[in-house]
């Protein structure tokens, strides 16, 4: 029998860090039934909550890996990804809003919309998830559900309403008031499993009628059947309210709010009927593949299970059963046994087990279908990486992926460290597009490279934790790049002849600055002067060059090689010889073609008391930072400004010290510039010193 | 075209911003226009003169976020440019800062506070103020003439303001200078107000203490990109 799609839900689970988010998760899969106890994320019975699995997790009460889980609720499939909140992780937040189909955005009832927040909503904004907002904490010293919807509404430009109300708050806080059911709902029992419907208390009916008033005139914009029902008035079947904010929230052009505290077992349930009235379904939401036999174009996937099969391996993990491959199905269905392709290596795979995962423990099914997300195992695959079936050439479009910005070098302690470290290495790059590896051939040493401190330093507690590799880190640096800024010419021969065949090869040509992109090779040359089966030869030696620059030994890009004559010996050209012509001819032509030095720029942005907003300004300045600009909320200021990351180490500690511990800043990358020229001179004195010390 | 082409082709050289009124301290200038006419593409146009001058210039912007307020900067820049180098469009915006105020939040008083904040921290020491959104219904002649006290104080040499008037508010002073700003035009020594008429976009100049030219004069906003021309 077909699946039911308008009964599947794909939601992620996004927040700011410390929101509650993975308590919220917890209390989810316990409603759910899908677990039998409740463990808090920090809590004192040592077991964690169920979404934290990593060891790592447990001990630092955050989510560093999201981990998918299903469950169900009143008749839906959910399928939950439980995604970090701290920037550094962005990556796996960008990966799980590519594959789901809606999101809950949730909020600190006292903190409000905080600086992640405007990131993750932004991530969302750009794949255009549907989201609803739960404000947690309601308990909390402080909390202020309202101020937080109107920070919805400024910060984030979202068109939020709230569509239930709290009954009290902080120590006070007992229920909810449903502004759609217009009813008060409390949670009863030990774990507030026992949801008890009443009437709204009196105290709050005046003030519940007019923020229902106030919410129908909002919502009835999207519902020709409920401004009708409004305009003459008396009761209004709830199904026409609960239409028109679905409509509105797919068409992101409404925001349902909701409150309560996970942590309290209060307003869970409720969120959940609203993740099932308010969320997309799979075929709510359009979905584009590219099709690879017509240069790319793009086509709508359409979530039929009788179609051929497209999915997205959007997360793999190597866990204790083994590699985990997560992936998400289009359209088509996948079974046991079945033999599929993937789309960026061309190779046959054939699928074993196929699991449902909730957290870290697994359920074995048969197949899956459109909408579906499961891990299979013993996948040999890549992140990102889009499975088909035979005779379908197609790919998901890409994911945004960012440059890493950040490098630092490991040194395993012993032989043992060296062989856990390179299968740790393996595992983490293909797990995580963001986190690069490499070995610089001048020093021996690996580097690993990333997106922040903590970043990296995840990785490598990971490879001590899960791979036993002890390494020692070195400490943090830039990831500089080397580009040029003018055309410059080559004429280069190499010719070597010492008994034996000889090498020769001869390649003319200039390098040029490329606008967008990292290197490109043209091919300009007629007459056949340098013969076709050389050609690849002088692209492969000029890739080569680009690994590492005379300047500081950063890597080359925004690079054009154009090859426009040469020449070549009947007996003594050769692969090798066209190699080393080109990698001759770009040192000739480099240095000529004036490289500079460019840093990653960090798009910062500092929030706190506005007291310090002068002193937070200075020492930003002092950091070579730009100050874009500063957003007066009223009590607190948020500062934004431009600056380089390497003026950014140890920032959180000054920062903590100039405004005793009241500003959080959170920082992304944002563009390449170009060093300073004091700055560039120190980083070639520096690279000179180190080369001849070697 | 080069940074000195880009300056004295500037159709605003009309206005005699660059040797007056600067030099003059604590000069007030007024963009009108009705709602969704221009006046802040307007307003990035005079800022974006001041700073190809040399100028230090702090944009405020009530009730709208840096974001936009810097895209306008970028897009305005884009479409006058003709080969200003990378070098000298980040030295451009170096000498630009924005500060958002959210309509509520706004007030005298904190502007100062900020201001002083920027200037004693050596943060930022602007020249020249952009205040975009500023409430002339609900602010009088007293918080113009304390502003004026201030610039004096802290040396900020002018500040350009845009102010939103209404089709059906017929009140206007003796100068044409239409409500909520009728009553006080005196206190500004260039007004300019942007009057769409039979297709065309124009940019009247109602006073102006500098000009070479007679007030009444009209300059000519291309409707497309709502860049200043010479009529």
């Amino acid at each position: 029998m077909a699946r039911d799609l308008s009964k599947v839900r794909n939601i992620g689970i996004s927040a700011h860090i410390d929101s509650g988010k993975t308590t919220l998760t917890e209390r989810i899969l316990f409603y759910t039934n899908r677990i039998h106890a409740i463990h808090e994320v920090r809590g004192k019975d040592g077991v964690g909550a169920k979404m934290d699995s990593m060891e790592l997790e447990k001990e630092r009460g955050i989510t560093i890996q999201s981990a998918a889980t299903y469950t169900s609720w009143k008749g839906h499939d959910i399928n939950i990804i439980d995604t970090p909140g701290h920037v550094d992780f962005t990556i796996e937040v960008e990966r799980a809003l590519r594959v789901l189909d809606g999101a809950i955005l949730v909020l600190c009832s006292v903190g409000g919309v905080q600086s992640q927040s405007i990131t993750v909503n932004r991530q969302m904004a750009r794949y255009r998830v549907p989201r609803i907002a739960f404000v947690n904490k309601c308990d909390r010293t402080g909390a202020n559900p309202q101020r937080v919807t109107s920070q919805l509404r400024e910060k984030l430009e979202l068109n939020a309403h709230m569509i239930q109300m709290p009954i009290g708050l902080e120590n006070d806080f007992d229920g909810i008031v449903d502004l759609v059911k217009m009813k008060a709902i409390y949670f009863d029992g030990d774990n507030g499993e026992i949801l008890r419907e009443v009437d709204i208390p009196a105290a709050l009916a005046d003030e519940a009628a007019e923020r229902r008033e106030a919410l129908l005139e909002e919502i009835s914009m999207f519902s020709e059947e409920l401004m009708e029902a409004v305009l003459e008035g008396g009761d209004i079947d709830p199904a026409l309210i609960y239409d028109a904010i679905r409509k509105g929230t797919l068409a992101l052009e409404f925001t349902p709010v909701f409150v309560g505290s996970a942590y309290k077992n209060k307003g869970i349930q409720p969120l959940l009927d609203g993740v099932a009235a308010y969320l997309p379904c799979p075929t709510d939401v359009v979905n584009f593949a590219l099709d690879l036999s017509k240069d790319e174009q793009e086509f709508r996937v359409t979530n039929h299970p009788d179609d051929k099969l497209i999915m997205l391996a959007f997360k793999l993990e190597d866990g204790r059963y083994g590699q985990l491959t997560y992936i998400r199905t289009y359209q088509g269905r996948l079974s046991k046994g079945d033999t599929v392709f993937n789309s960026r290596t061309g190779k046959k795979v054939k699928i074993g087990r196929l699991v449902r995962m909730h957290a870290d423990e697994m359920e074995e099914i048969d197949s899956c279908g459109p909408g579906d997300i499961v891990a299979l195992f013993g996948i040999d695959c890549a992140s990102g990486d889009t499975f088909t079936a035979e005779g379908l050439a197609a790919s998901m479009s890409s994911m945004h992926i960012p440059e890493p910005v950040i490098s630092l070098a490991v040194i395993p302690v012993d032989n043992k460290a060296q062989t856990n470290m390179s299968k740790a290495l393996n595992r983490f790059t293909k797990e995580d597009p963001t986190f690069r590896t490499y070995v610089d051939h001048e020093t021996g040493e690996t580097i690993i490279s990333g997106m922040g401190e903590l970043h990296l330093d995840v990785y490598i507690e990971r490879m001590k934790r899960e791979y036993k590799a002890e390494v020692q880190a070195g400490a943090p640096q830039v990831a500089y790049r080397e580009t040029i800024t003018m055309q410059s010419p080559f004429d280069y021969t190499h010719k070597k002849q010492t008994g034996g065949s000889g090498q020769y090869g001869r390649v003319a040509g200039y390098l040029e600055p490329l606008d967008e992109g990292e290197y490109e090779f043209v091919d300009a040359i007629v007459g056949g002067v340098i013969p076709r089966e050389y050609i690849p030869s002088c692209d492969k030696g000029f890739q080569k060059s680009l690994a590492k620059g005379s300047l500081c030994g950063a890597a080359i890009t925004g690079v054009r090689a154009v090859i426009n004559d040469g020449a070549s010996h009947s007996v003594d050209s050769s692969d090798i010889a066209f190699q080393l012509a080109a990698q001759g001819a770009f040192k000739e032509a480099y240095l000529k073609a004036r490289p500079v030095i460019m840093e990653p720029i960090m798009k910062v942005a500092v929030e706190g008391p506005s007291e310090f907003q002068g002193s937070v300004m200075g020492s930003l300045n002092q950091r070579r930072g730009m100050i874009i600009g500063t957003v007066e909320e009223g009590t607190y200021t948020v500062v934004e400004a431009e600056v380089p990351l390497s003026e950014m180490f140890g920032y959180s500690t000054a920062l903590r010290s100039l405004t005793q511990g009241k500003a959080e800043f959170t920082m992304e990358f944002a563009t390449f510039k170009q060093v300073p020229k004091s700055i560039s001179e120190e980083l070639i004195k520096k690279y000179q010193a180190e080369k001849k010390g070697q | 075209m080069a940074k000195e082409e880009l300056i004295s082709g500037n159709p605003l050289r009309v206005l005699g911003l660059d040797n007056k009124a600067e030099a003059a301290t604590q000069s007030l200038g007024l963009v009108m226009a009705r709602a969704g006419l221009g006046k802040t593409a307007i307003l990035v146009q005079i800022a974006l003169d001041s700073m190809l001058r040399g100028n230090r210039v702090l944009h405020v912007a009530i009730g709208e976020t840096i974001e936009k307020t810097r895209e306008r900067y970028e897009d305005t820049l884009s479409k006058m440019v003709g080969d200003l180098s990378e070098e000298e469009i980040g030295e451009l915006s170096r000498r630009r800062m924005i500060m958002t105020f959210k309509e509520h939040v706004f007030s005298r008083g904190m502007l100062e506070e900020r201001l002083k904040d920027l200037i004693q921290q050596d943060v930022f020491a602007p020249d020249c103020l952009i205040v975009d959104g500023y409430d002339f219904d609900g602010n009088g002649r007293k918080h113009l003439e304390d502003l004026k006290q201030l610039m004096a104080e802290l040396g900020i040499a002018v500040i350009w303001f845009s102010a939103v008037c209404h089709r059906d508010d017929p009140r206007v002073s003796a100068d044409g200078v239409p409500a909520p700003c009728h009553t006080i035009d005196d206190l500004f020594e260039v007004i300019l107000l942007i009057r769409p008429k039979d297709k065309v976009i124009k940019l009247d100049i109602l006073r102006c203490a500098y000009c070479e030219v007679e007030p009444g004069t009209t300059l000519l906003l291309d409707p497309s990109t709502l860049l200043i021309q010479k009529s």
